[in-house]
């Protein structure tokens, strides 16, 4: 049994914490008094992951065993996550290539022919070939590639079905070919609560159309935190879709966890709590946080997103969905969930280098506030760690960076949109429509590998309820170019930015710090 | 201490009274000049009886009497404009000002004038020797051949300068100039010299070698900008050759320069047309601001001593040849105009002309140093901003003497030159464009300091006093209570206040406006596009929209379709290449292409093809300027038809195809699905690219001269040139160096476009991966 999570009062003897700070760390002297939130240590994997799925797919729950849903002659389907999960990348065999391979073998055992992968990205970018190759295994990949195993286009016209209206007039349209198949089977990775569920068909496969009904700011400044599905008006809107969806399509879901392995054993210390450092530890860290240092920009860049988690798989579950996920969901709170006793006048939290959105990329500033003010900020349930006006302190260097490629709206998002105006409502309602349908970054989406016009959008109103319920943000080591430019502060300290905070909170705060990664939900009472 | 003259003490002729032009009819010649606008804003407000009688050129399609209302609107009008009101102006100006239009040699003269005053004159002290004698000296005679024809018999005031005494030191009387030039020859001379100089040109040796070094500058241009550079060359080579005559003929018979020598000839023409008539001549000496009238610090343009104020404030003058004791004869020009009016009422006996010199050197000295720490003070008090970096701290002089700051100079210009030289020679990136800044910058600095150091010599070296006896006898004349308004006695002058408070503020506005103007940043927005459709933008692709060329995208084609294990074979052959490539784009971009595309030569066509939708077309991609694509974007959005016009082979392109209207890229010939290494026509570089655009706008209607282009190398030029609004984009330095002169906009692109290297092993990596 592994110990639960754990709240440190910082005292005289607690030493320097670690810090995240994009590509790379530090370690940081916290005021007395301050609350650090610690996630439950890392729990053991499952020693046969092989066996826990074969167990899975044979024994569902609400539903036949898989092999009872598959027969000669059908459409079948199988969808998996993209690239955004989990993060970082798991070393490989990635556990979907598992998943993958023993559906298939069933497949193939009752003679299906007709089977297409399909990759739920979404309006992200499209996975390049390796990118898939390393998600689905070298044999499934060769097997498949290019004819039946393809990313997800919410751009084809003509492979996009739309299925009807909810209740709450939200469009529901997906992909025609996993709308139109004999059976969808679903390979999921949910890393936090608020993936997996509802989302996975609903929004993987989905197009703008579909998309905005939930991706807008009303709905995430109604989703508190979007962490805790049932407080989430966007997992309310998920909900109402898949209703809709299971009218049209038999869904077969395979979820899985993770455990917090998040770093390898060359890094061992990031998992680890600081007093509990040896000297092997205390060293590695010296020489791992000097050759970050002294390494070129570009080597330092390559060797972290290169860098692949040694997770360890904590459940399998399949079946029909609405079964599963409550399942899947105290596996992630099993892993992850602390509680905390109350809110404090600032939060702090050190953002690491990787976001869903650059995987093998750059994290450009509009990444860095979707990290920070959606993702990191909204890891809670019942209420924010950070008091309504409070203050939230951000480690991040917010480099003045973006991959062309990968980000090219962001890129114009950041120099004419920002410039005009911060506020959501305002860049939503004057300018989303004017990217999601532009050509151009359509074209880029489509046959590049370009997130879709929109995204940069998504990522603003990510952190459109923090925006509404922050009183300052404050970045330490913060680009002061960027982070002026999305309305932020940047300071060079802690104890400046304490001293900036003063003004909104007052000379002695209370201070939580969300010790993260590996991943910690706040459960504050 | 030399002798005054008899003539000069006694002044029998002139009583000891205040003159006045009463009703006279006064004909002013010069009237738009800086002493002329003076004057006659004098002659308006102070002087109501007066009629005036204005000679203007009409110029540009603009009539004379438009540039007289013009006049009125001018600012040595406000004060006047604002005691008695627009409309009243106007009214008087109707009603007493009578415009004469056209030259000096065509109109008819009205026969009652009673005063002419003669102030026409160059600007400039080098002009070419031709125009100086043109203006100067002709335009003398041509003044009195028109009062000859119009019968009138009117005193003139003829203006000069103090120094067409020319090169002495001491005392100069105010008296006849003592010299023995006969000004009919050197006229003639003068005006000769024109088109000797035009013949010698044109002698083969001369071109040849004006070619010569258009070649090697402009070739990549092409050779309709060799040419044009070539003859611009010639011309520019006419010019400087008669400044030189004039200049040197100048200095060969004493005077400092040629303004001055043809000064001196125009009085003994004066003398010898007029002088047995009424002649006075008025010698000013460095004419500045107004100490008091139309109003404090009042000026029209930069005179002489303000261009060095100006590059003093900002810190760009770190020394100055001139002696510390020497005297600057400096003379606000409302006494000045105060003198000549009260001349003008003063005529002399007929047949014995007056001389009068109007200075402060004799009654109220400035030294070079004492005007050197006045600015310096003013400049200390109120620097110059400079934009970001706060503001500009001035250099403290030592004046080391003429000799060492001489050589200062030639030295640092020997050290700028070369370091030019050497940097046009470098390929275009963000750190070349930065030292070529510096050097331009310094360039500029030194080119100033050099043509002002040269010029002024005389000026500031000066070690001599125009003795102004007659003219202070003059001013003695001036009641008590009217000297305020009518006097000129420079030693009311207190040039601390005089230096700091009134010329130095008034000069320097003009500059701190500007440099206010610019926002005190270096970058400025890119303009708002206007909508229209009848515009184009075009584009050249490599080093434009993406970071790559010919080379690179080859390097992705070749080894991304070849195992590894040939690689090395394949770079060292490019290697070994290289040299002949870069020989053929130094001389011509055409044959660059041409050359470099033979490496085709083989390929399958189908193989290409894929190759370019599989990777290629990513890699592409990779090496775009974001800041490119937005700004294509912009110009569609505005309504522009987007061309992209490149040397680069078609199938490279496809990515990029759908942001343009139009795409004109090469073709490679191809035969049984494989390519011939040939291109289908001609690469579309340099002259052919405008020549290209120029047809194509006429077929379909582009305004070009609205149009926009955007281009990185110097072979772009007369693509650039052939739109009004050009766009140097990670320019080369010879592009750089033309674009900084034309004040093009500049772009810095490519912030977050991905290195070289990382694309090249993606792109032959993402293919050995499958």
């Amino acid at each position: 049994m592994s110990r639960p999570g754990f709240v440190l009062d910082v005292d005289e003897r607690t030493p320097p914490l670690v810090v995240h700070q994009g590509e790379g760390f530090r370690l940081e002297r916290l005021p007395l008094g301050s609350k650090v939130i610690y996630p439950p240590d890392s729990l053991p994997g499952i020693r046969d992951v092989d066996a826990a799925i074969r167990n899975a797919l044979l024994h569902p729950h609400g539903t036949e065993p898989l092999p009872e849903l598959l027969r000669a002659g059908m459409r079948l389907t199988i969808v998996f996550d993209d690239l955004s999960l989990p993060l970082p990348q798991m070393q490989t065999p990635d556990v979907r290539q598992r998943i993958i391979e023993h559906v298939l073998e069933m497949a193939a055992a009752k003679g299906v022919d007709d089977v297409e992968l399909i990759a739920a990205n979404a309006l992200h970018r499209r996975m390049t070939p390796a990118e898939l190759r390393r998600t689905v295994g070298d044999r499934v990949f060769r097997a498949f590639f290019p004819e039946h195993l393809k990313n997800h286009d919410a751009e084809d016209r003509d492979n996009l079905l739309h299925m009807g209206k909810t209740r709450h007039g939200e469009d529901v349209e997906i992909n025609r070919r996993a709308a139109e198949s004999d059976l969808i089977v679903y390979v999921n990775i949910t890393l936090t609560a608020m993936s997996g569920g509802a989302k996975s068909v609903s929004v993987g496969l989905a197009s703008y159309r579909s998309l905005r009904h939930h991706h807008n700011v009303h709905t995430l400044r109604h989703s508190n935190s979007f962490n805790d599905p049932p407080n989430s008006a966007m997992h309310h809107s998920y909900e109402r879709m898949k209703g809709l969806i299971d009218e049209h399509v038999k869904v077969f879901t395979i979820e899985t966890t993770l455990n917090n392995d998040t770093f390898p054993s060359s890094m061992g210390f990031l998992n680890k709590r600081e007093w509990e450092w040896n000297v092997r530890d205390q060293a590695t860290y010296l020489g791992v946080k000097r050759a970050n240092e002294l390494m070129p920009k570009k080597t330092r860049r390559r060797i972290w997103q290169n860098t692949a988690a040694p997770y360890g798989v904590t459940g399998v579950h399949a079946g029909l969905q609405s079964e599963v996920h409550p399942l899947t969901l105290q596996n992630v709170h099993r892993q992850q969930r602390t509680e905390v006793n109350g809110q404090s006048d600032i939060a702090i939290y050190g953002l690491p280098y990787i976001c869903p959105y650059n995987v093998n990329s750059v994290m450009n500033p509009i990444l860095v506030m979707s990290l920070g003010l959606g993702y990191f900020f909204n890891l809670y349930m019942n209420k924010p760690i950070v008091r309504q006006g409070g203050v939230a302190i951000f480690y991040h260097p917010v480099p003045n960076e973006f991959h062309p490629v990968h980000h090219p709206s962001y890129i114009d998002f950041f120099e004419e949109i920002l410039t005009e105006s911060t506020d959501p409502v305002l860049l939503e309602t004057k300018y989303e429509e004017q990217f999601a349908t532009d050509p151009w970054y359509i074209q880029l989406y489509r046959n590049s590998y370009a997130y879709h016009g929109v995204h940069p959008f998504y990522m603003w109103y990510w952190g459109a309820h923090a925006l509404e319920h922050l009183g300052d943000v404050i970045f330490v080591g913060g680009n002061r170019k960027t982070t002026a430019r999305m309305g932020f502060r940047s300071a060079t300290t802690l104890a400046d930015a304490l001293e900036m905070a003063k003004d909104t909170v007052g000379g002695s705060p209370s201070i939580s710090y969300l010790h993260a990664p590996p991943l910690a939900l706040a459960d504050v009472r | 201490m030399p002798m005054i003259g008899e003539e000069q003490r006694m002044t029998p002729d002139r009583p000891h009274e205040f003159p006045s032009l009463g009703d006279s009819h006064v004909l002013l010649t010069g009237a738009t000049g800086f002493l002329g606008q003076a004057t006659l804003e004098k002659l308006l407000s102070a002087h109501p009886g007066v009629r005036v009688s204005v000679l203007i050129r009409p110029r540009g399609g603009t009539s004379a009497q438009r540039r007289f209302d013009g006049l009125l609107r001018k600012p040595v009008f406000r004060t006047m404009r604002e005691r008695i009101g627009e409309d009243e102006l106007r009214r008087i100006a109707a009603e007493r000002v009578n415009v004469i239009e056209g030259d000096l040699g065509e109109v008819t003269l009205p026969s009652d004038i009673d005063v002419v005053i003669h102030g026409a004159s160059t600007v400039s002290f080098d002009p070419p020797i031709d125009e100086a004698f043109r203006t100067n000296v002709s335009g003398v005679v041509t003044l009195y051949e028109a009062l000859h024809k119009a019968g009138a018999d009117p005193h003139v005031v003829h203006v000069s300068t103090a120094y067409v005494a020319g090169v002495r030191k001491g005392v100069v009387p105010e008296a006849r100039l003592d010299h023995g030039v006969d000004w009919r020859t050197e006229l003639g001379e003068a005006l000769a010299a024109h088109a000797d100089v035009e013949r010698d040109s044109r002698r083969p040796e001369v071109l040849r070698k004006s070619m010569a070094r258009a070649q090697g500058e402009h070739r990549k241009a092409g050779p309709q900008s060799v040419v044009a550079a070539a003859e611009e060359a010639r011309q520019a080579w006419v010019t400087e050759r008669l400044v030189d005559y004039g200049r040197a003929r100048a200095q060969s018979l004493g005077w400092p320069d040629v303004y001055t020598f043809t000064k001196a000839l125009g009085e003994r023409a004066a003398e010898e047309l007029w002088g047995e008539r009424r002649l006075s001549i008025v010698r000013p000496a460095i004419v500045e601001s107004s100490l008091r009238h139309p109003y404090p610090g009042w000026i029209d343009g930069y005179k002489m001593a303000d261009p060095l104020i100006i590059a003093y404030g900002r810190g760009v003058l770190p020394e100055f040849p001139g002696l510390p004791d020497s005297v600057v004869d400096i003379i606000p020009v409302d006494l000045v105009v105060n003198a000549t009016i009260a001349v003008a009422a003063t005529p002399p006996e007929r047949g014995t002309p007056g001389y009068f010199h109007v200075g402060s050197g004799s009654r109220n000295p400035l030294s070079f140093r004492g005007l050197y720490e006045n600015v310096r003070d003013y400049f200390r008090r109120h620097p110059m901003p400079a934009g970001e970096r706060g503001h500009i701290r001035v250099p403290q002089w030592r004046f080391p003497g003429s000799r060492q700051v001489e050589m200062m100079l030639s030295s640092s210009e020997r050290a700028t030159s070369a370091a030019e030289r050497a940097l046009l020679r470098l390929p275009a990136s963000a750190k070349t464009r930065e030292w070529m800044t510096a050097v331009h910058r310094q360039q500029t600095n030194l080119d100033f300091l050099r043509r002002y150091s040269d010029l002024y010599q005389a000026y500031t070296k000066a070690e001599v006093i125009y003795d102004d006896s007659r003219t202070h006898a003059l001013h003695r004349t001036v009641p008590a209570d009217r000297v305020d308004e009518h006097g000129f006695d420079p030693s009311v002058i207190d040039w601390e206040h005089y230096l700091q408070e009134v010329h130095s503020p008034s000069v320097t506005e003009l500059m701190r406006g500007f440099s206010k103007g610019r926002g005190g940043g270096r970058k400025s927005a890119d303009p708002v596009l206007p909508e229209r459709t009848d515009v184009a933008a075009v584009f050249d692709l490599e080093g434009t929209i993406i970071a790559s060329n010919l080379i690179e995208s080859y390097l992705w084609a070749r080894l991304s379709s070849m195992p590894r294990s040939q690689w090395s074979g394949e770079l060292a052959d490019l290697a070994r290449s290289l040299p002949r490539y870069l020989r053929a784009e130094r001389r011509d971009r055409g044959d660059f292409v041409r050359a470099f595309l033979r490496r085709y030569q083989g390929a399958d066509v189908a193989e290409l093809n894929a190759l370019v939708k599989d990777v290629l077309g990513e890699a592409v991609l990779q090496r775009v300027m974001p800041e490119a694509v937005r700004r294509i974007r912009a110009h569609r959005a505005a309504g522009h038809k987007t061309i992209l016009i490149t040397g680069t082979i078609d199938v490279f392109v496809e990515p990029l195809a759908t942001l343009f209207d139009e795409v004109v890229a090469s073709r490679m010939h191809e035969r049984d699905g494989r390519l011939t290494g040939y291109l289908d026509a001609p690469p579309l570089v340099d002259e052919a690219r405008a020549a290209w655009l120029r047809r194509h706008a006429a077929d379909t209607g582009l305004d070009l001269s609205q149009s926009y282009a955007y281009a990185d190398s110097y072979s772009d030029r007369p693509l650039l040139e052939a739109v009004g609004n050009a766009n140097a984009v990670n320019p080369d330095p010879s592009l750089y160096r033309h674009a900084k002169r034309k004040h093009w906009r500049i772009h810095e692109w490519g912030a977050h476009t991905r290195g070289r290297g990382d694309v090249l092993i993606d792109t032959v990596g993402a293919r050995s991966a499958r």
